[in-house]
């Protein structure tokens, strides 16, 4: 019986160990333990993913890295995922979330965001030669995941090119892998999201999926910030600036996104700069 | 002093209000949430989606009503069959409705649902293929996983009720000339449903709650639509807020149905009539009639058969030719029934056997390692445990989680026992919560919605085990409970007048015996949370389930491989532990399983 009682002790102060943190005034609290947490997504190719030797990597994560540099901190990564990357800053429980967030003005009602780092657009992705416009959708079933602007902006789009049923066509999935998993088994005629994500994902398979059609969305990703801090949106746009005027960012753009990788997406946008 | 008031009614209820009042007070008006509640969102149409967001967390609750309906029927059927196959005399069909019951029962639901979706279409031929997408495919996966998924439960359960028939029953049935449809269906199977009842309700309460991992493969259902409203509204506190109250009422209207249709069942019920079977007789009461006045037309029939079958006893020569053709005919089909089942026993077995030929096994066995370790010890310095994730992790949840939820169980188990009602009604209140909610609510309230009360966030790995235990503890709680009043009470009595206190009775003479005879159902929920444990893939944690999700997901063309594999480590481990389960049994109450007959 002492034994075991030693041994519920050891395992409950093992329960207590866990990692426990506690919300404060972000931009104060970065400053003071010099540690920036930045929420990360985990399923976006290339954004931020586990690659073959299970390193966590991505443009987002590259990102993330630099402005903690710039900021003189160093960075913690919190995974999120689409549910949780405004959520976690609205609780406090990260400091910023670069999670290939788009900028919304609904979504602007409750977070913060930084300028624009990253300019994208929405298509959707089917099987090559299958589908030549947008039109051709209509009637077919499309997938998307729950909680973005992806899954409104398409239901949109089915909707006035005239689908009847577009609720019903729109499958909502938790994550990206399901959705192209729904894809490659037929479930689904298309996947839309934002075009690098797509790019990402059908760059596994060269040769067989192709994107259709124009952007129909444009999604200007933002730096989620918590709501009313100055402070430390003040830092991170700077933080970004800075990176820009000295070349830092467009060398980590072309390491994921240049012209001699698999997800090539020429820059043809500038970020904002203040002087 | 104390005791001497504390032993009066009044004083217990005063004291608990008193603390529920002094919560109220200060989760409502001194503690600061840092959230702006809005309750207005789930009753006012929204102005940018133009809906009203509680009537779509209702339309959810009819999904999940429709899919538990039908997998529900489905999973009694297949329970049925299976369970009565494995009592069969017939060795093929014994063995497969084991194999059945001991695979679908040890592998996770999750893992049984990414399959039924992401792997099957695969290996249907196209026209078939086509053909089921254009029907509501994701309808038709999460009904027929939940149904073969509970199905293997109820198996289980049927076979026990049959096998609680004695067995001189049976003797007598068969020796009075009865065929084994004749017994089965006028003398088993009315005896053993009385007894499968409360078991059986318990299942069908699981599987219901269970349809709310129908939200993975993109059903429509409550959980998928309190996620929806979150993500269009970030209002989630109100939102699952709203979804566990369904839930909970949902799981407290299916216990009432199924106490008042075990009541009905019973040959001389006590006590007086509860609400719930005044309901159910009003209910059926339509029902029943038009039964009963069809019915007899039919009996009057019957009687006449019976009759006219006395006098011809007396066999001519035509007769008894008759009868032994009819008596051919039968060993005839019973025979060809046999070969077939057979023959398409043998087909599967080769089809699965060719499938398993064709995999591509360098492909398991190089990320073998990733599966069952993920990047031990050579992890990033923010992931716990330098690294360590896949199979090795979900056995530490479930190791942490069992271990200290056993003390929890026994605390809020002792306590329901318990006649005082400031120890009674919180814990009959934290079984009732935790156990009518889903396992993926549990999660998310610990997750996303308790630092929000309490000030501190955990750790996803964290988040789901104290989440994994907080449920646990429920479900030991009651099994504490069980074993406590299973102890006669005359053990009470003669303890109680010995001058032992509640307090040194439970410790020195309930307790250990009822530890004893608990020990079989603690491991079986051993079993249960490791399987539970790859939910925790919803919050992201790095367990086998969504190690396995981001293989699948980087190597894109090997699912069958990946998933099977899974299933398999999974299995391997659940099924050594039910072996470890029926060893114990064997050895701690040999008497009641070495019987003889």
């Amino acid at each position: 019986m002492k034994s075991w009682k030693v041994l519920t002790l050891a395992l409950a102060l093992v329960l207590c160990y866990a990692m426990a943190a506690h919300a404060g005034a972000a931009y104060d609290n970065v400053m003071k333990t010099k540690v920036l947490r930045a929420g990360i997504m985990t399923d976006s190719i290339p954004g931020a993913y586990y690659n073959d030797k299970g390193e966590w990597v991505g443009f987002d994560v590259d990102i993330a890295e630099e402005i903690a540099k710039r900021l003189g901190c160093k960075l913690e990564r919190v995974a999120v995922n689409n549910k949780t990357r405004i959520a976690f800053v609205q609780q406090g429980r990260i400091d910023i979330s670069v999670a290939n967030m788009t900028h919304k003005r609904e979504r602007d009602k409750s977070i913060d965001f930084s300028i624009t780092y990253f300019f994208d657009g929405q298509k959707i992705l089917a099987k090559k030669g299958e589908f030549k416009s947008l039109k051709d959708f209509v009637g077919k079933k499309v997938a998307t995941m729950q909680g973005t602007t992806s899954e409104l902006n398409v239901k949109n789009l089915l909707k006035n090119l005239g689908d009847a049923d577009f609720a019903k066509n729109v499958i909502s999935f938790q994550k990206e892998s399901e959705c192209f998993q729904a894809l490659q088994n037929g479930r689904v005629s298309g996947w839309s999201t934002d075009s690098t994500i797509l790019l990402g994902y059908a760059a596994k398979e060269p040769g067989k999926w192709e994107l259709v059609g124009d952007f129909f969305s444009d999604e200007p990703y933002g730096i989620g910030l918590p709501q009313d801090d100055s402070a430390l949106r003040d830092a991170v746009n700077f933080a970004i600036q800075d990176m820009w005027v000295d070349g830092a960012y467009m060398k980590i753009y072309n390491k994921w996104y240049g012209p001699d990788t698999p997800y090539s997406f020429p820059m043809t946008a500038k970020i904002e700069m203040w002087p | 002093m104390l005791r001497f008031w504390m032993e009066k009614t009044w004083v217990q209820v005063l004291a608990l209000s008193a603390l529920v009042a002094a919560g109220a007070v200060y989760w409502g008006f001194f503690f600061d949430f840092g959230y702006d509640f809005q309750w207005s969102v789930l009753y006012t149409p929204n102005p940018t989606y133009g809906m009203i967001f509680g009537l779509e967390l209702v339309k959810g609750l009819g999904v999940t009503l429709v899919i538990s309906l039908w997998s529900s029927g489905i999973a009694l059927a297949l329970g049925m069959f299976f369970g009565l196959g494995r009592l069969s005399s017939f060795g093929p069909l014994r063995w497969t409705s084991t194999a059945y019951v001991e695979f679908f029962r040890n592998t996770p639901l999750l893992v049984q649902l990414f399959f039924w979706y992401f792997a099957l279409p695969q290996a249907l031929p196209e026209a078939v293929k086509q053909w089921m997408f254009s029907q509501n495919f994701e309808m038709f996966c999460a009904v027929a996983g939940l149904s073969m998924y509970t199905g293997s439960f109820l198996a289980e359960v049927i076979r026990a009720g049959l096998q609680s028939i004695p067995k001189g029953l049976l003797e007598a049935a068969y020796s009075s000339g009865l065929s084994y449809v004749q017994v089965l269906t006028r003398i088993i199977l009315p005896l053993a449903f009385r007894q499968i009842i409360p078991p059986l309700g318990s299942e069908l309460l699981n599987n219901m709650k269970n349809s709310s991992l129908a939200m993975v493969v993109g059903v429509a259902e409550l959980t998928w639509q309190s996620q929806q409203v979150e993500s269009l509204t970030f209002r989630g506190f109100e939102a699952t807020t709203a979804a566990t109250v369904l839930y909970l009422a949902t799981s407290l209207a299916i216990s009432a149905l199924m106490n008042a249709v075990n009541r009905k069942l019973k040959v001389a019920p006590t006590g007086p009539r509860p609400l719930a079977e005044r309901i159910l007789d009003a209910a059926i009461r339509p029902l029943s009639w038009v039964v009963r006045t069809a019915a007899r037309p039919l009996a009057w029939r019957t009687v006449r058969r019976r009759m006219r079958g006395q006098a011809g006893l007396r066999y001519s020569k035509a007769g008894a030719l008759w009868r032994r053709m009819l008596g051919l005919a039968n060993k005839a089909l019973v025979l060809s029934g046999k070969a077939a089942f057979l023959g398409a026993l043998c087909l599967v077995v080769y089809k699965v056997g060719l499938g398993l030929a064709g995999f591509d096994w360098s492909v398991v066995a190089g990320n073998l390692r990733a599966l069952l370790v993920w990047r031990f010890p050579n992890g990033s310095p923010n992931e716990l445990f330098w690294g360590l994730g896949g199979l090795s992790y979900s056995l530490l949840m479930a190791l942490i989680a069992i271990s200290v939820s056993f003390f929890i169980g026994l605390a809020v188990g002792v306590g329901r026992t318990s006649r005082n009602l400031v120890l009674r009604i919180p814990s009959i209140c934290y079984i009732e919560f935790i156990r009518g909610n889903p396992l993926i609510i549990v999660i998310f309230w610990v997750y996303f919605f308790i630092p929000v009360v309490t000030g501190a966030y955990l750790d996803v790995f964290w988040s789901a085990t104290v989440a994994l235990t907080a449920f646990t503890g429920a479900y030991l709680a009651e099994i504490v409970r069980a074993g406590i009043e299973n102890i006669p009470g005359g053990q009470w009595e003669a303890a109680y007048s010995t001058g032992l206190s509640t307090l040194q009775t439970l410790r020195r003479i309930v307790l250990p015996q009822a530890l004893k005879q608990m020990i079989p159902a603690i491991v079986g929920q051993f079993i249960a949370i490791f399987k539970d444990t790859s939910l925790a893939y919803v919050i992201g944690v790095l367990e086998l389930t969504f190690v396995a999700q981001g293989l699948n997901n980087r190597l894109m063309v090997h699912p069958f491989e990946i998933y099977t594999t899974v299933a398999a480590l999974y299995f391997a481990f659940c099924y050594i532990m039910s072996r470890l389960a029926r060893r114990l049994e064997l050895k701690l109450t040999p008497e009641a399983t070495r019987l003889v007959m």
